[in-house]
């Protein structure tokens, strides 16, 4: 066959190369025109010299029909060139076409393949890749150690650390900023009574994040003084909700908590920070009680600015650092900072604290995605592979039909591109439809502010993939179908023997790599699921079962006064406890685990100051009726519950803490009876009970706890939670009546039992934990398919050799032996070389896994011995059938 | 369809290559011959635009060419009138005729009479 590239036909249709063409045309028309002027008489040296000046300049015109040609060789060349390829593809589909199990095979396996991958790019990009949806987000930074100025009963407490006022002579450093609360609050007054996500924020916040509403104004800067007239800005979710997106709406009156507000605008579509809030009300500088008050006296504050020009994170946070640190000096001097607080603690990239640990989990993932492609591309170019043998007489014939090399690579890349365009096209509407699903992997401070989707850039990622995906899986096959003789495959007619076992090694080696990479993510998904148990099995110092719950919070104007508070609260837990099957019913302020913070106190023992150098103890602290450990399952190790609602408001002041505390104050004595010193005074040790997981499941630090009777202040936001035999529904039920009886008006939200609240807590690890684990269960099928085709395929191939052995006298332990050998060199080959790989790749694991080590000796030996003995059971099969060979059958065909 | 004058005589040299190819397949020297033949020498092809001009009808898809030998044993490249060069001829040479028809008119006609 010759080496000449196709398109060079095309140009011998004017002559071997269009520039000499040229040359020959013009040497053609000189020297004619010469020979009729030496006819007429004129002298050679004349005739040449009459002849060149009637054709003018010859340089323009060579030039001329050089560039001429040039393009147009150029455009010809284009055109057949888009025409070969729609040719090659539209053989190549309708190939596929006919051969419609195969095609379904491959673009399913690819389907999953690509799926997967661009379903976790979607989420890996709106939360580390995409902009946030500020103005110039790579800016915005997250301080830590800035206090919004509190008033407190009039005055203002002492500073210890910088606050907001003090930002302001940083204008170098931070050209704006903003402080933002986030909590919930009852809003009425438009359309039914709802609970609403609500932040508190300083009329500088939108300007700093550059957001500005699409309807009605910004807050002004006097909006932000405390005392001054009550504004809300709305979502434009909860606008459309619950305002039937009324253009008029500024202006209009609502009423939070029972506080009446004006609308003034709506922020545009998509904004929702801090995560998912609905409505944006002035926080007040200096803030007070008043305002703090509803929002169930806990409210984090967060304190964002934006980067003054050419200032990097790290400078600013070397300029916060001397400010802490010089309140520090000044409070005591020559006191140490805490060594966590460093410039680069001080200021984060927004980013960075809005993503914070999600990263490693969604990097994990995407990781484990792509190997799960890498798998799929190795399963379908194995299935190519098995297809060689047949289409290399294809081949052979088109070779001697004139297609050059080059045109049947392409045409089986075309195929296999083909295929995994198909096979993206099915992936993409996976990963659609999985979308939803995902968004329990997204870090909960980005939820509703950067949502994933499946969008252009998701798209133009999974076609990179598909063509990658195309190259990876059909490259091979090509080379390998066409490194055929061509004269030998057509003239044998029968199955081509040595370059078939070429093409059986290559197999081979292609369902090794699978079951390597399948093991890899198995290892990984066992380590997950080992330390998702461990978390599940986490004593986590109560009993959630046959617990439900409810939350609420008490409008001012209804119950503004303590006395109505408490009156309510009772009244609820009276109805609850008349209730056949409830068998203990309590309130608290904060519910364990639902994700809301609980403040701390620094605590001391009674006449046992800390030694100088020594940090006091800080103990959570939440308030519960004398009930809540019986409802809750929180085992009283030593001592009794509060003597009665008030918790001793006769008697004296009455505490309850957890036995991290008592360890840590009265080690080695019994702490009941003991007084424990508060910042508001000091209180009589009644009961010790077990250490609670109150902020996170995984929290291992076991900080310590102490509860006060509820019904000292009676906070307006309570979580009612109620034990009981009764079926759950009935449960909830009961909890919710019993506050409708109390007020109907009342709104209540998160009705759930505790085991709900829990599986919310650990949704994140739920949702990793389960990926990765069906990513594991799909490599490994993927690869144990791999293992069967190809050892199906070898036995198909030595069905004579069978024969021979079993004509010769082998038996069928024999035969069963000789295959099922074949699977075990190649399961343990995988299985050795996957081992290394995840031993190797387990460090990524380690801020994942909880309980256990990233090397967990029994994920490391379990998932192996899944991996070979799945391999063995699918090399089971075609073994099996080749005992049931024929000797005489066998040596007759062929 | 009607083309305006300025193009009718850009298109003159077209027109006669076209012209001289009706009848045979020809070389770029022989079309210079035979339209210098065929008007008494009186017209002279601008050698110059020839060969560009084949270019471009060849463009067009009016005429093609092909390698072949000549009278005289040489490789030559050879043009012949596609038919839509044959029908863009007859066209052409309709709207010329005409145009020449009226020019001449106007030319001999007598000044004083109109």
């Amino acid at each position: 066959m010759s080496d000449t590239p196709r398109w060079r036909r095309y140009l011998r249709f004017w002559g071997a190369d269009p520039e000499a063409d040229i040359e020959d045309e013009l040497r053609f028309h000189l020297e004619m025109r010469e020979q009729e002027y030496l006819a007429a008489g004129l002298s050679p040296e004349e005739a040449r010299r009459r002849a060149a000046e009637r054709l003018g300049e010859l340089d323009e015109v060579r030039a001329w029909l050089r560039r001429h040609d040039r393009k147009k060789v150029r455009r010809t060349e284009r055109v057949r060139s888009a025409g070969a390829l729609l040719q090659d593809v539209r053989y190549g589909v309708r190939r596929l076409w006919q051969e419609p199990a195969f095609s379904a095979a491959v673009i399913a396996v690819l389907a999953l393949g690509i799926g997967a991958t661009a379903a976790m790019f979607s989420v890996v990009d709106a939360v580390l890749l995409r902009p946030l949806p500020f103005e110039q987000d790579e800016r915005l930074v997250m301080l830590d150690r800035v206090d919004v100025p509190l008033r407190y009963e009039g005055e203002r407490p002492p500073r210890s650390v910088p606050d907001l006022t003090d930002l302001d002579s940083l204008r170098s450093v931070f050209s704006q900023h903003a402080a933002y609360a986030p909590g919930s609050l009852n809003l009425t007054g438009a359309g039914a009574p709802a609970h609403v996500n609500v932040a508190l924020v300083t009329p500088s916040f939108f300007s700093t994040l550059g957001v500005q509403p699409a309807l009605g104004r910004p807050f002004t800067a006097a909006e932000g003084e405390p005392g001054a007239p009550r504004v809300a800005i709305l979502s434009h979710g909860l606008w459309q909700r619950q305002f039937g997106a009324d253009p008029e709406v500024a202006g209009r009156s609502i009423e939070l908590n029972g506080v009446r507000y004006q609308v003034v605008g709506v922020m545009p579509p998509g904004f929702a920070f801090p995560a998912e809030t609905e409505l944006w009300t002035p926080l007040p500088v200096p803030f007070t009680f008043a305002y703090w008050e509803p929002f169930r006296m806990y409210m984090p504050t967060h304190v964002i600015a934006r980067l003054a020009p050419g200032v990097t994170a790290a400078q600013a946070g070397e300029r916060l650092l001397a400010l802490v640190r010089a309140y520090r000096e000044a409070r005591s001097p020559g006191g140490e900072l805490d060594p966590e607080i460093t410039a680069a603690s001080l200021v984060r990239p927004l980013r960075d604290f809005l993503v914070s640990q999600r990263r490693t989990a969604l990097l994990v993932l995407m990781g484990a995605t792509a190997l799960m492609l890498l798998i799929a591309c190795a399963n379908v170019a194995n299935l190519l592979l098995s297809r060689s043998t047949t289409r290399r007489r294809e081949i052979a014939v088109r070779a001697v039909l004139g297609a050059t090399p080059g045109r049947i690579l392409r045409q089986l890349l075309v195929e296999s591109l083909v295929l995994s365009l198909a096979g993206a096209a099915l992936g993409i509407a996976l990963a659609y439809a999985a979308t939803g699903a995902l968004d329990a992997l997204l870090p909960a401070r980005l939820s509703g502010v950067a949502p994933p989707r499946v969008d252009a850039r998701v798209l133009a990622f999974t076609l990179a993939v598909a063509m990658l995906a195309a190259v990876a899986s059909g490259l091979w096959p090509a080379l390998d179908a066409f490194r055929a003789d061509a004269n030998e495959a057509i003239k044998s007619g029968g199955p081509v023997g040595g370059t078939a076992r070429g093409a059986a090694r290559l197999r081979r080696a292609f369902v090794s790599v699978e079951l390597a990479l399948a093991l890899v993510l198995l290892v990984g998904a066992g380590v997950m699921l080992r330390s998702f148990v461990a978390v599940l099995t986490t004593d986590l110092g109560l009993r959630p079962e046959r617990v439900a719950t409810l939350e609420l919070t008490l409008a001012n104007a209804t119950h503004g006064n303590l006395a109505a508070r408490r009156e309510f609260y009772r009244s609820v837990l009276d109805r609850l406890h008349s209730v056949a099957g409830i068998e203990a019913a309590a309130v608290v302020n904060e519910l364990p685990l639902r994700g809301g913070g609980a403040v701390g106190f620094r605590v001391s023992a009674e006449g046992k100051p800390p030694a100088a150098g020594e940090e006091q103890p800080v103990a959570l602290y939440l308030r519960v009726t004398p009930e809540y450990f019986r409802a809750m399952g929180i085992p009283l190790l030593r001592g009794t519950t509060f003597s009665s609602a008030d918790g001793g408001a006769s008697g004296p002041l009455e505490v309850i803490i957890d036995e991290t505390l008592a360890r840590r104050l009265w080690p080695g004595e019994g702490a009941v009876g003991q007084r424990l010193v508060l910042p508001q005074g000091v209180r009589t040790v009644v009961g010790v009970v077990a250490n609670v997981r109150v902020r996170s499941v995984e929290d291992e630090d076991r900080e310590a706890q102490m509860y006060l009777p509820f019904t000292e202040s009676a906070p307006s936001y309570a979580a009612i939670v109620a034990r009981g035999s009764l079926p759950e529904g009935a449960l909830m039920q009961h909890l919710r009546d019993a506050v409708r009886a109390v007020d109907p008006s009342q709104a209540v939200y998160n009705v759930r039992t505790m085991e709900q609240v829990i599986a919310r807590a650990i949704a994140p690890r739920r949702a990793t934990t389960t990926l990765i684990t069906i990513f594991g269960t799909i490599a490994l099928l993927l690869a144990v398919v791999g293992v069967y085709g190809i050892v199906a395929f070898g036995v198909a191939q030595r069905t004579r050799e069978i024969g021979i052995r079993m004509a010769m006298g082998a038996r069928t332990g024999d035969v069963l032996r000789l295959v099922l050998r074949e699977g075990a060199v190649l399961a343990a080959v995988g299985a050795a070389a996957g081992t290394l790989g995840a031993w190797m790749l387990a460090r990524v694991l380690a801020g994942l896994v909880y309980g256990v080590s990233p090397r967990d000796p029994v994920a490391f030996v379990l998932a192996p011995a899944v991996l070979i003995a799945i391999a063995l059971l699918a090399t089971l099969v075609p073994a099996r059938r080749a005992t049931r060979v024929d000797p005489v059958e066998a040596l007759r065909a062929e | 369809m009607s083309r305006s004058n300025a193009d009718l005589l850009q298109g003159t040299l077209g027109l006669l290559i076209l012209k001289a190819l009706a009848g045979q397949e020809l070389h770029g020297y022989g079309i210079a011959r035979w339209v210098e033949r065929a008007t008494g020498d009186v017209l002279a092809i601008q050698e110059g635009s020839l060969y560009p001009a084949l270019r471009r009808l060849e463009d067009r898809g009016l005429i093609t060419s092909r390698w072949a030998l000549s009278e005289n044993n040489r490789r030559a490249r050879y043009y012949a009138l596609t038919l839509a060069g044959r029908e863009h001829l007859r066209e052409d040479a309709a709207v010329w005729l005409r145009f020449a028809e009226a020019v001449t008119r106007v030319l001999r006609a007598d000044p004083a009479a109109v």
